[in-house]
Parts: structure tokens; C-alpha cells; sequence
């Protein structure tokens, strides 16, 4: 009698399985967003696109999701607002995809999302920082990425950290995620004592000469950069040009800085310089981290793999964990499945303690907590010898992380 | 803004009697039956620098007014709204530092000239072919993408000068091949719509580089090396300021004034060629030829000018001017397949601020255009705003210059079909 329910239990899994493999259109399609063209960061995109399609053919050699193969549909966003509107209107109303992961500007993430709530399709974005894209509490839209007042909050904690900062200059783009992440430093830096003053140019500005003169007019002890792409690349060595650069004074430079190679091409007299970095040191990293690590580098002909590139690959990973959970590929399906999941990525373990079932306000918390993860790991590297892997720089904030004492030229 | 009604009175002032002058002066000429062309920009200097005074003046001894009196009423506009300034924002960095105030103009300068460079390429092929080349930014973009991977990936180590040299080749040949096979049949009635097809055209080959070069090599920033690196250097050694001090990646004139050493390399290269091209073009037949083309085209074919021979070298020439700005520039700049975007519009700007055709035009442009944007990121109060606004800059001094004069400021009317003349 055992063995017969057992079979009978059987019989009805694998009819389940295949009749909800049979409701899904195969392959699955999930969209993927990435900056693939300027003014957006390409560097930034191409890493994400090569994790998306990592994490496709993982997912796909583990025996896909629902008995399908997936299939993730890339688009460059080209890191504009209206691109990436654009785009996540194709995505859904003519690619069909199910859900959209990826994602690396705010601005973009700030636009689409109204787009993927209104055709009601979940998205989980990866790498999109600014407040609001989870601060607006729609059903349908989720966030990996750490909220641009945490990142914010760690470079302005770890500048009063540095000894003798009395005036700080922040140069910052004016995008959905440069102007809140320069408005937040600032205030962080007032709560320290710590003047600033903030200099913001356009997206994709090639020649910083003239506010670089401007900033060296102001005397700072200290530079943040939250400029993101070839930009950074841009200030940082004109910067160094003009004696005010990593190798003259603490520097916090681009985001991008991760990708060494290109930083270190485009930025020769950038040691010492400061980056931001989301995710533990590669110590640390998860069996899945690892694992999806020694692929990356392996593709790319690289030595380290980026925070963003984790984050991609996460965002396409719990995507089909969560439509095999939810047994189907119907946005609300997938919602309620997001709202309950534990995935294992490659950043740790992911979940998202607030949404439909617990609003953020219960536990105290603001709005931007509403389908964000939480635990992202925040840190400050510096790259203390020239053309040093980011893997390998030293992790000098904060101290939970710390690999070595952050050294400051101007001591 | 410590007295922003200041400021903005004065200015408010200035614009008054600015539009008043460029209607009144203009029915004058009219009434006259005068050539109005400068009119308006007389007009408008004249109010905006003296006010009713000056109007009255100028109205009185209509038409004598010459080129010079309009330059030196519009310097004293400028400085109405300088000396202004430095009474409204007294605390302004502009205001109280002359180091600054130099480094800026050294900056606007520099740049100028390197801005100024480029667009002249755009003018030759306009004033020739009467054509305005979409692809400019293109060329520009190859320039630099040659000088990286020869340099940097195929032959590391080489002469930056051979990375030049054949990212001036690679332009020219790309510029030559390209005006003969999709340029050329325009000037034999095989295309109904000329003008519209040649901006199709050179949108599409815009495309297929940015595109091609892109599938060939990445969408990675690269960079080159620098070209020269300087000694370091004190002159005079014990002297306070010392005049020059050198680094590896810049020069310092008097503690005051940092040129990188990319810009300067490249600055220095945009006025000797510039040098070479105006005695190519003032000095040999083939450039009496070309600006004979420019001039009146059927006159010259008379003469024994072949018209389409002159056509692609032109392209060529304008393509190889672009690409040099970019093997120049990509020591300073980040280098990508689309870097080519800003710098096009920039040039398109200064062309027509300039003056369709006109070469001397372009060249001043571009240096107008770097100041007034080094004078914008330097002395706009709020510094949230100063770099924000560096496109816009251009754009202020393109509408006003249109309005006042819509030839440009070195353009002339077009006639015959000739496009310009240099």
C-alpha cells in the first residue's frame, strides 16, 4: 500500500511538473537590462550581460525551471532613462518575458519600473542604488542591489574616518543616483563636522579640466567621486594630472575603478585610490560565489570579478528559483514566491523581509526597505599597489572586513 | 550672488537696449536700402555696450560703422559684464584669484584650439561639397581607436608618432573611398534629392563605423599611453614663483597655471597642422584648386579643375583633420565606439557659430566656445550648476550670435552654388 502511494505521489509530481512545464511557453524568457552602449557604463553592462548568461546556462545545464531551459533576453539600456523605458516595454509586450533581472543605472531602474509595475511583471533589479525604486512599494519590483543611503553612508563614515578631513569635494553626475548619493554624503559629512562642497556634471562628461581647476581652487583634503563609468576614469587621471589625484590626496573614485584592468589602462596614476565595493572579500565568498567567480574570470579573461557582475547574475538566479517555486510563470505567482524566498546566490543568502505580508513601517522601517534585500555587504577597498586586482586590494573599511590600514598620501 | 539685482539689472539694462538697437539700426539700413546683414549685430553692440548713447551714435553715422568698431563695441560688452560681475559677486573665485582666472583661460584656450581643429574639418568638407558630414565624430572616434591599438596592442613600445600617422591614413582612406562611391553620384544627377542624401549618407556611414568598430573591438574605455612625458624640470631653480615646473604628466607655469602634458602635445600638433594646412591651401595649386571649387564650381571645372577629384580629397581631408584630433586626444581621454557623439555636436555648433565654409570661421569658434565654457565651469556662481550647464554654454553663444547675425560670424550668403569660401 506504501509503494503503491508512493508511485501514485510520484505520478501526480511529474503530472504537475510537466503540465505546468506545458502551461509555461518553453524556453522561458527572462528580460536582462545592461548598459551596453555610452553615455551608460559599458564596462559595467558587458559584466553583467556575461553573469546573466552564466547564470542562464547554469540554470539551464541544472535542468532549467519548470522542465523548460530559460532563456535571458539582453538589452542595453545605454544607461538612459528613456532607453530603458523603452526597453522594458519591449522586454515584455514583445520579447513575452516572464520577469527582468539586471540593471545598472538608478535613472534607468527610477524610469522602468513604472513601466514593468503598470504591464505587471516582476523585476528584481541588481545594481540600481537610488531610494526610491523600492521606496515606492510596488507589487512588482525587488532590489538586490544596497540602497543608495547605505552606499552613501559608507563612504561619508569611512571619510571621517580619515585623519586631518576638515572640507571634502564631491564631484557627482546628475542622475536619480548621483544627486540623492551627493545629497546624502554631504549630510553625513555635516553630522561629522566635515564641510563639503559639490560639483555635479553630466553623464558621459569627457573633460573635467575646468571643474578640475575649481576643485583644486577649493582646497579639499579630501575627493569623492559618484561618477559612474568612463566618466570616472575621466576625473580621476585628469585629477592626478592636475596634483589632486589619488597620489596626492584621499580619493574615492568611481564604482567602476572594480574593473582594474580597464582602470588601470585609463587611469594610470590611480593608486592609492579608494572604491566602493557591495559583497564580502572573495575570502568569504559562498560555495556558489566561488563557483560562479572562477567561471566569470575564466570567460572574461580577468582576475577579479565585479560586485555588479555578482549581483547580475543573482538577480537572473532567484528569478528561476522563484518561478520553479512558484510552479508557474504568472507575475503574481512569482511575487508571492519572491516574497518568501531564501536563495542561496553567489552574494549570500537573499531574501526580502518586507512586502505584501509585513510592511517596513511595522519593524520601524522607512518605504526603501519595501522588497529590499537587506544584507548586502558594503566595504572600501583601496588599491594600494599599482595595477593590483580589485580581488586583491586591501579592504580598509570597515573593520569587520579589514584586510589592512588604509593609506593616506598626504600623511 | 552677494548683489544679484546688480548683476542682473545691469544685464536686464544691456538687453534692453541690445534688442531695441538690433530693431532700430536694422530699419535704418532698411530705409537706407543697405545690406542689413550686420545690421542687427551692430545694432545690438552698440545698445548693449553704450546704451541709448551709443545707439543714437550709431544711428547718427549710418552705415559708417566698420568691422572694427562692431569688434570693439563687442569686447566692450563683454567687460561691461565682467567689471559687473566683479562688482555683484565680489567673493567670486573669479573674481579674487588671477591664478584661477589664468588656469581657465589656459584651459578654455587649449581646449578652443583642439575644438576649433576639428570643426575646420567639417567646414572644409561643407564648403566644398556642401555637405555636412554626420560621420565627423566617427572619424574622430577611429582616430583614436588606430593610435590605441597600434601603439598599445599591436606594436607596443612603437613611436607615438606612427600611431598618428596611420590613424591620419586610415581617415584619409576611409574619407576617399567613401566620398567616391556614395558621394560622388550627387554630382552627376543620379540622386533626385542631393542635399537630403548626403546627410542619410554620412548618418549611415556614422553608423557602420560606430557599429563596425564596436563589433571589432568592445565597448571597453581604452586609453593610449602619453606621448611625451615631461623631465622634471625648475626654471628658474631657486626663484619664487618659479615660472615653469614640469612633472611627468604636466607642466606648471608660475604655481598657478597646470597644462597636462596630452593637452599640451595635442594643442601644440592642432596649430602646426593647422600651420601645414593653410599653406596647402594658400600656398600650392592643389589648395588654390580646392578653394576655387569652394568658390564657383563650374568656373573651376573651365579652368581645368577636376570638381570630384577636389570632392574626395576634400572628404578625405576633413575625415583625416577629425581623426587627428581624436589620435590626440586619446591620451586624454577615455576612448570608446561612441566617444565620437559630443565632440560632433560641439563641432556642428562651432561650424555654424563660425559661419558655414568659413575656415578662419571654425577655427575662432572653437576657441569662443572653449572660453566661454571654461569661463561658464569657472565663474557660475553655484558649482552645483557651473559644469552641469558646459553643453548648454555653447549653445547660448550659437543662439545669440544666429539672432544677431544669422550668417555666422564669418559666413556669407550663399550664392551660385558655392558653399562657403575660406
Amino acid at each position: 500500500m506504501t509503494t503503491f502511494r508512493l508511485l501514485t505521489a510520484t505520478a501526480v509530481g511529474a503530472l504537475v511538473t510537466a503540465s505546468a512545464a506545458l502551461a509555461a511557453d518553453c524556453p522561458i524568457k527572462i528580460g536582462g537590462i545592461a548598459p551596453l552602449s555610452a553615455p551608460g557604463t559599458v564596462v559595467g553592462g558587458e559584466a553583467m550581460r556575461e553573469a546573466m548568461l552564466i547564470a542562464q546556462e547554469d540554470i539551464n545545464a541544472a535542468g532549467g525551471v519548470l522542465g523548460c531551459d530559460i532563456e535571458v533576453v539582453i538589452g542595453d539600456s545605454e544607461g538612459l532613462p528613456e532607453k530603458g523605458a523603452a526597453l522594458m516595454e519591449k522586454f515584455i509586450t514583445q520579447d513575452g518575458v516572464v520577469a527582468v533581472g539586471g540593471g545598472y543605472h538608478s535613472s534607468v531602474g527610477v524610469a522602468s519600473k513604472d513601466v514593468a509595475q503598470r504591464l505587471e511583471t516582476p523585476v528584481v533589479f541588481a545594481e540600481t542604488w537610488n531610494d526610491t525604486i523600492t521606496g515606492d512599494k510596488q507589487k512588482y519590483i525587488f532590489r538586490i542591489a544596497p540602497l543608495s543611503s547605505w552606499a552613501s553612508a559608507t563612504i561619508w563614515q569611512f571619510a571621517l574616518t580619515v585623519p586631518g578631513v576638515e572640507k571634502v569635494a564631491i564631484l557627482t553626475e546628475n542622475t536619480d543616483y548621483g544627486i540623492p548619493a551627493s545629497e546624502e554624503t554631504a549630510r553625513g559629512l555635516e553630522s561629522g563636522g566635515v564641510e563639503s562642497v559639490t560639483f555635479s556634471v553630466d553623464i558621459g562628461t569627457q573633460d573635467y579640466a575646468g571643474i578640475v581647476q575649481r576643485i583644486k581652487a577649493e582646497n579639499p583634503d579630501m575627493i569623492i567621486t559618484l561618477v559612474t563609468g568612463e566618466a570616472a576614469y575621466n576625473f580621476t587621471q585628469q585629477a592626478a594630472d592636475a596634483g589632486i589625484g589619488p597620489l596626492d590626496l584621499p580619493f574615492v573614485t568611481g564604482q567602476d575603478a572594480l574593473e582594474s584592468g580597464a582602470y588601470w589602462e585609463n587611469v594610470p596614476d590611480g593608486q592609492y585610490a579608494f572604491v566602493q565595493r557591495i559583497g564580502v572579500p572573495e575570502t568569504e565568498f559562498t560555495d556558489k560565489g566561488r563557483e560562479f567567480a572562477a567561471k566569470y574570470k575564466e570567460r572574461m579573461n580577468k582576475s577579479d570579478v565585479e560586485s555588479y557582475a555578482m549581483e547580475a547574475y543573482d538577480s537572473i538566479a532567484i528569478i528561476a528559483q522563484a518561478i520553479e517555486e512558484a510552479g508557474s510563470t504568472e507575475a503574481d505567482a512569482i511575487v508571492t514566491a519572491l516574497e518568501g524566498i531564501e536563495h542561496n546566490g553567489t552574494l549570500g543568502k537573499i531574501y526580502f523581509p518586507y512586502g505584501t505580508g509585513k510592511d517596513p513601517s511595522a519593524d520601524g522601517k522607512g518605504d526603501e526597505w519595501w522588497h529590499q534585500w537587506p544584507d548586502p555587504a558594503l566595504t572600501m577597498i583601496q588599491y594600494q599597489e599599482e595595477g593590483q586586482d580589485s580581488t586583491g586590494a586591501a579592504i580598509v573599511y570597515p573593520d569587520a572586513y579589514k584586510t589592512a590600514d588604509p593609506v593616506f598620501v598626504n600623511q | 550672488m552677494e548683489f544679484p539685482l546688480l548683476f542682473w539689472g545691469v544685464l536686464a539694462w544691456m538687453i534692453f537696449w541690445a534688442v531695441a538697437g538690433a530693431i532700430l539700426i536694422k530699419r535704418r539700413y532698411l530705409a537706407q536700402d543697405l545690406d542689413t546683414s550686420n545690421a542687427s549685430f551692430i545694432g545690438a553692440m552698440s545698445g548693449a555696450a553704450l546704451g541709448p548713447v551709443g545707439l543714437a551714435a550709431v544711428w547718427a553715422r549710418t552705415p559708417k560703422s566698420s568691422g572694427y568698431l562692431t569688434t570693439a563695441l563687442g569686447l566692450l560688452t563683454v567687460l561691461i559684464v565682467a567689471v559687473t560681475f566683479s562688482f555683484a559677486d565680489p567673493d567670486n573665485i573669479c573674481v579674487t584669484s588671477g591664478g584661477f582666472v589664468a588656469s581657465q583661460f589656459v584651459n578654455g584656450l587649449i581646449i578652443g584650439i583642439i575644438y576649433g581643429f576639428m570643426a575646420l574639418g567639417l567646414s572644409l568638407i561643407f564648403s566644398i561639397l556642401g555637405v555636412v558630414s554626420f560621420a565627423h565624430g566617427e572619424f574622430y572616434m577611429i582616430g583614436g581607436m588606430v593610435v590605441y591599438f597600434v601603439t598599445a596592442v599591436f606594436l607596443p613600445g612603437i613611436n607615438p608618432l606612427m600611431g598618428v600617422l596611420a590613424a591620419c591614413a586610415t581617415a584619409f582612406a576611409i574619407g576617399a573611398i567613401f566620398e567616391r562611391l556614395m558621394l560622388t553620384p550627387m554630382y552627376h544627377g543620379k540622386i533626385d534629392r542631393p542635399i537630403e542624401y548626403g546627410i542619410l549618407a554620412t548618418f549611415g556611414l556614422a553608423f557602420t563605423l560606430q557599429y563596425f568598430v564596436q563589433a571589432l573591438v568592445g565597448a571597453n574605455p581604452v586609453k593610449a599611453q602619453r606621448f611625451i612625458e615631461f623631465p622634471r624640470w625648475r626654471f628658474p631653480a631657486e626663484a619664487d614663483p618659479i615660472w615653469i615646473k614640469t612633472s611627468r604628466g604636466s607642466m606648471t607655469l608660475f604655481e598657478q597655471v597646470t597644462i597636462s602634458s596630452p593637452r599640451f602635445t595635442a594643442a601644440l600638433t592642432c596649430i602646426l597642422v593647422l600651420l601645414a594646412l593653410l599653406y596647402l591651401l594658400h600656398r600650392t595649386w592643389t589648395g588654390k584648386a580646392l578653394r576655387a571649387v569652394s568658390q564657383d564650381r563650374e568656373a573651376a571645372a573651365i579652368a581645368g579643375i577636376k570638381p570630384d577629384t577636389m570632392n574626395m580629397l576634400a572628404f578625405a581631408l576633413g575625415g583625416m583633420i577629425a581623426a587627428l584630433a581624436g589620435a590626440l586626444l586619446v591620451q586624454a581621454f577615455s576612448w570608446l565606439p561612441q566617444v565620437g557623439a559630443i565632440p560632433a555636436m560641439r563641432s556642428f555648433v562651432i561650424v555654424v557659430l563660425g559661419g558655414l565654409g568659413s575656415l578662419p570661421g571654425a577655427f575662432l569658434g572653437g576657441i569662443m566656445v572653449g572660453m566661454v565654457e571654461a569661463a561658464g565651469t569657472g565663474c557660475v556662481p553655484d558649482p552645483q550648476k557651473a559644469a552641469s550647464y558646459i553643453p548648454a554654454y555653447g549653445m547660448i553663444v550659437l543662439t545669440l550670435t544666429l539672432l544677431l547675425r544669422p550668417t555666422g560670424m564669418f559666413g556669407r550668403r550663399f550664392a551660385s552654388g558655392a558653399h562657403g569660401q575660406f
